[in-house]
């Protein structure tokens, strides 16, 4: 296991299940890539951002978003620098004072925050939005590079009765790593009862906001040793395979799905390292695979992403057998 | 004839902008024809247009024109809430005193879009109408506050027209703004996995970033800091400057213009044709001046003397939104019919006098395969792969624009302007009523307002927001009669229905029906927002079985019910007499009645409309339409 075993504790012990979205929050930090966690109210989606943030010991910036979000609220404070100029009186009557005027942002909130979390992003107008995730996604403010690590949002399911509009599917590619929860107790899974005993047992009756458990400088080792995690021939092959698959016999393609080449050429190697290194290995192997499950969520149809197992396991029986 | 054979200078600039495109061209991989039609453009001095899909390497394959051209540059990114300063720069107030009273006048200085030689508008088409206006005269004129501009090619890009996209596309005038347009396909999507192949492998073998306490933009330019070197200019402003000086004096051969009247002729003649994709535009500010230029650029990077009429294939990178997807598609195979039959003019000319492009012919059938290396993407330009159209297939060619048009007009109408709403997008001014709206009011404004300068209230935007109600039910006939030519018509309207439904954010439900109802629903419901699933349904129905009008009816009026407002439709597309259920629909007239459900009827086939549907039609203001078959095998829908 890798250094972010304390992080995944802290994780385990705020939060009962969700295996997935805790193990994905880690890929997050170490590979830097944004992630977008879906799921009806009250499936603990915003507090698993949020322990995840907090114990990074980074600088945090939280922002619940809504219907007017405006982009000053996101980016810092819009100051106006006025500045006395002279005016050379050429035109008649025109001797006297002039002042030049300059707007800009102040940087702050998502502009100097290591770790953010976007709360309810899908109730933001999706114009709104676009500028917000151009930001995450070019990770610069005009010219300016920005200290952004990665940005946790969370979302409501894009049904009617939630109110709110479909996020446009460009802006949900944004995030590499995508990934739906369901309620434990509405899905009836074991880790339920847990969760009922915890709260019946009366000890957890107010959950103090976690104490840092790992800092920047794990994070940035991390993050080096991420690139020295070997990407072999064999994985490549087999990724492509996988990608041609959903090409070829799903039909993915510009219309249906999200299958950029900045995700699945570019980002998806991040990943593979990433979970090769958070299992403890200094290769990408075959298994490492199934996190492409994490990318495809909301990016090709839902028979291709539910297929993507077999997929995976029909690439990697013809890698075998070579 | 013999050609002057041109001077070294000449040669070493065109040299110049070979390097590149060579250059841009190692940028991406598997993205050749976006890289040359950005050089085309520079050189040429026009503003370009580049679409694609998200994470294709739009923005970084401009950043790199910029960075490799050694031009001033400033991007600019566009966003809902851009305002005019980011655009146009500051504002410089004076107060003058005059005979006892103050006079305030305020200027504008120049901003840094406004001193760029390059200037990058990244999504371009997220902006709303009203910023952008005045910036594409701008552009176009050349001109601002007075001054002429140090700009030579402004490079927009945008997301590819989709139908789920929740912005409007550019309008085709502001589109011509661009003389360049070029579209790009992902790897993926475009099949080419042996480009995704040698990707992956650079990526695998990319290194941390210099600064590792830093990150690193992570976007599709990843690509090029895994392989290539960093990016400096390959070029002076003096050499980029004096090259655009001589592309744009380069004669243009006789031959050359003939043939360039010659395609302008078919084009318009393939375009009139299979006008189904509707809104196309050949302007004439695009097809003289701009065309020409790009023409005469083409033969300047060819190191050739004079632009011949090979060097028309410099118009391929102008159609992307000017011509029909079909005729673009088929763009390069119209010229190269062209080139290879001229009328009178005999090829004599051969690459002996071109001493700088190395031995290359000069004529139309081209030399391709002894071309060197360096300059070969110049001439198998006919073996690239076409652009995708809208729904993956080429439309056939029904022409379905005016049932279109007349329904939009009629969605239209039933709307009131977009609804004024806190989070929708700046549509003009109103004075200020509530000191919250401050952060929206114009900054000058409100400055002098809380200086007590200000006679009255700051002005502030008006935001509005077209409201995404409204739903639109396609009824589709796919009982056997409507076999053959009839299923591929009405998939096309139905399409076109959906992509009119899409650009408005309505909801939309599609029930194929014979002699029973098949809604096709999502998620349990009839009325829905996905409308690209829905898209390819559409394409693959199958006709099978007789005609029932009572059943679809009903099921789309029950599916109406639950929603309110009044801006709903039901479209019934049919060739024939219901024989099943009750032919008259007596019950479903009247329901549609009550709930103000317009029942717009469409009838193809050559046989009479049957009665009911008039009545259904006018009980219930709705369109009527009549599709009938062409002599050419398409089809022409009229209002009955």
């Amino acid at each position: 296991m890798s250094d972010l075993t304390p992080l995944r504790d802290l994780l385990d012990h705020h939060v009962v299940g969700h295996d997935e979205v805790k193990t994905a929050l880690l890929l997050a930090l170490i590979t830097r890539e944004h992630i977008y966690v879906e799921g009806p109210p009250g499936t603990a989606k915003t507090r698993l951002a949020e322990v995840a943030a907090r114990g990074s010991d980074l600088d945090f910036f939280f922002y619940q978003l809504h219907r007017d979000t405006r982009l000053a609220e996101l980016v810092g404070d819009i100051v106006l620098e006025r500045r006395k100029v002279r005016t050379d009186g050429a035109a008649p009557g025109t001797a006297g004072e002039a002042e030049r005027i300059h707007q800009r942002i102040e940087p702050g909130g998502l502009l100097t925050a290591e770790i953010a979390v976007l709360d309810d992003i899908s109730r933001a107008p999706g114009e709104a939005l676009n500028v917000l995730l151009r930001i995450l996604n070019e990770r610069r403010f005009g010219a300016e590079p920005i200290p952004l690590m990665a940005a946790i949002a969370t979302g409501n399911p894009m049904d009617d009765e939630y109110y709110n509009e479909p996020l446009d599917p460009a802006n949900l590619d944004r995030f590499a790593l995508q990934l739906r929860v369901s309620g434990l107790i509405q899905s009836g899974v074991d880790e339920a009862k847990t969760l009922i005993d915890r709260f019946a047992s009366g000890s957890v009756v107010e959950q103090p906001d976690p104490e840092p458990v790992t800092d920047r400088v794990t994070l940035d080792a991390l993050h080096k040793r991420m690139y020295a995690v070997e990407v072999g021939a064999a994985v490549r092959a087999a990724l492509l395979d996988v990608l041609r698959t959903l090409v070829l016999e799903f039909e993915c393609n510009e219309t249906n799905s999200l299958l950029t080449d900045r995700t699945f050429l570019v980002k998806a190697i991040k990943i593979l390292r990433g979970a090769a290194l958070l299992a403890g290995r200094d290769a990408v192997d075959l298994q490492d695979l199934a996190a492409l499950s994490w990318m495809t969520t909301f990016r090709v149809p839902p028979e291709a992403h539910e297929a993507l197992p077999r997929i995976i396991g029909r690439v990697n029986r013809q890698v075998h057998a070579v | 004839m013999t050609q002057p054979a041109p001077d070294r200078r000449t040669t070493e600039l065109a040299a110049a902008f070979v390097d590149l495109r060579t250059a841009l061209g190692r940028v991406l991989i598997g993205q050749d024809d976006a890289a040359t039609g950005l050089t085309l453009a520079l050189l040429a001095e026009q503003h370009a247009y580049l679409e694609g899909p998200p994470g294709c390497g739009k923005s970084e394959l401009a950043a790199a024109l910029a960075a490799l051209s050694g031009a001033r540059t400033h991007t600019l990114v566009f966003h809902r809430d851009i305002r005019e300063s980011d655009l146009l720069g500051d504002v410089l107030l004076s107060r003058h005193r005059h005979r006892g009273h103050e006079r305030l006048r305020r200027e504008l200085i120049p901003g840094p879009l406004l001193q760029a030689e390059v200037a990058l508008l990244e999504d371009l088409p997220r902006s709303p109408g009203e910023a952008l206006g005045p910036l594409l005269r701008i552009l176009a004129e050349r001109h601002a506050l007075g001054q002429p501009l140090p700009l030579e090619s402004a490079v927009a890009t945008g997301p590819l027209e989709q139908v789920e996209a929740p912005i409007d596309p550019l309008e085709p005038g502001q589109l011509d703004r661009f003389a360049v347009q070029l579209r790009m396909t992902g790897l993926l999507t475009g099949e080419l996995f042996d480009e995704a192949a040698v990707l992956l492998e650079r990526e695998a073998a990319r290194e941390p970033s210099q600064a590792a306490s830093r990150p690193v933009a992570d976007s599709a330019h990843a690509r090029a800091v895994a392989g290539a070197a960093p990016r400096s200019a390959v070029m002076s402003t003096g050499t980029r400057n004096a090259a655009q000086r001589a592309a744009a004096s380069l004669r243009v051969e006789t031959r050359t213009i003939d043939a360039y009247h010659r395609l302008l002729d078919r084009l318009r003649q393939r375009s009139a044709d299979e006008s189904a994709s509707g809104d196309r535009l050949m302007s004439d500010r695009s097809f003289s001046s701009a065309a020409l230029r790009l023409v005469r650029a083409h033969a300047f990077l060819r190191g050739a003397p004079a632009a011949a009429p090979r060097d028309l294939h410099a118009i391929r990178y102008m159609v992307a939104h000017r011509l029909p997807d079909e005729v673009q598609e088929d763009f390069d195979h119209i010229l190269e019919e062209l080139l290879g039959d001229p009328p009178n003019v005999t090829m004599t000319e051969t690459g002996a006098q071109m001493p700088g492009a190395q031995s290359q012919g000069d004529d139309s059938d081209g030399a391709a395969a002894a071309s060197p290396a360096s300059d070969s993407w110049i001439d198998d330009q006919a073996d690239l792969p076409a652009p995708p159209t809208l729904f993956g297939k080429p439309p056939p060619p029904a022409q379905v624009d005016p049932l279109l048009r007349a329904l939009v007009g009629r969605i239209e109408r039933g709307r009131i302007d977009p609804d004024t709403d806190p989070g929708g997008q700046p549509r003009g001014y109103r004075p200020l009523r509530d000191l919250d709206e401050v952060i929206d009011a114009d900054v000058i404004e409100a400055l002098l307002f809380t200086e007590g300068r200000l006679p009255g209230a700051p002005r502030t935007f008006e935001r509005k927001r077209r409201s995404a109600g409204g739903a639109v039910a396609v009824l589709r006939d796919i009982s056997a009669s409507m076999a053959g030519r009839l299923t591929v018509w009405s998939s096309q309207v139905v399409l076109g229905i959906l992509r009119v439904a899409a650009r408005r954010r309505m909801r939309v439900g599609y029930v194929e029906f014979h002699h029973r109802a098949l809604p096709h629903e999502v998620g349990g419901r009839l009325l829905h927002r996905s409308y690209s699933r829905l898209a390819e349904q559409a394409g693959q129905a199958k006709a099978v079985g007789q005609t029932n009008y009572e059943a679809p009816l009903r099921t789309a009026l029950e599916g109406l019910r639950g929603g309110s407002g009044r801006n709903r439709h039901i479209v019934l597309l049919t060739d024939g007499l219901p024989i099943i259920g009750d032919t008259t629909v007596r019950r479903e007239r009247q329901l549609a009645r009550r709930l103000g459900v317009a029942l717009h009827t469409v009838f193809l086939g050559n046989g009479d409309c049957p009665p009911v549907l008039d009545d259904i039609s006018l009980e219930t203001a709705g369109l009527r339409f009549y599709g009938r078959p062409t002599a050419g095998g398409g089809l022409r829908l009229e209002e009955r």
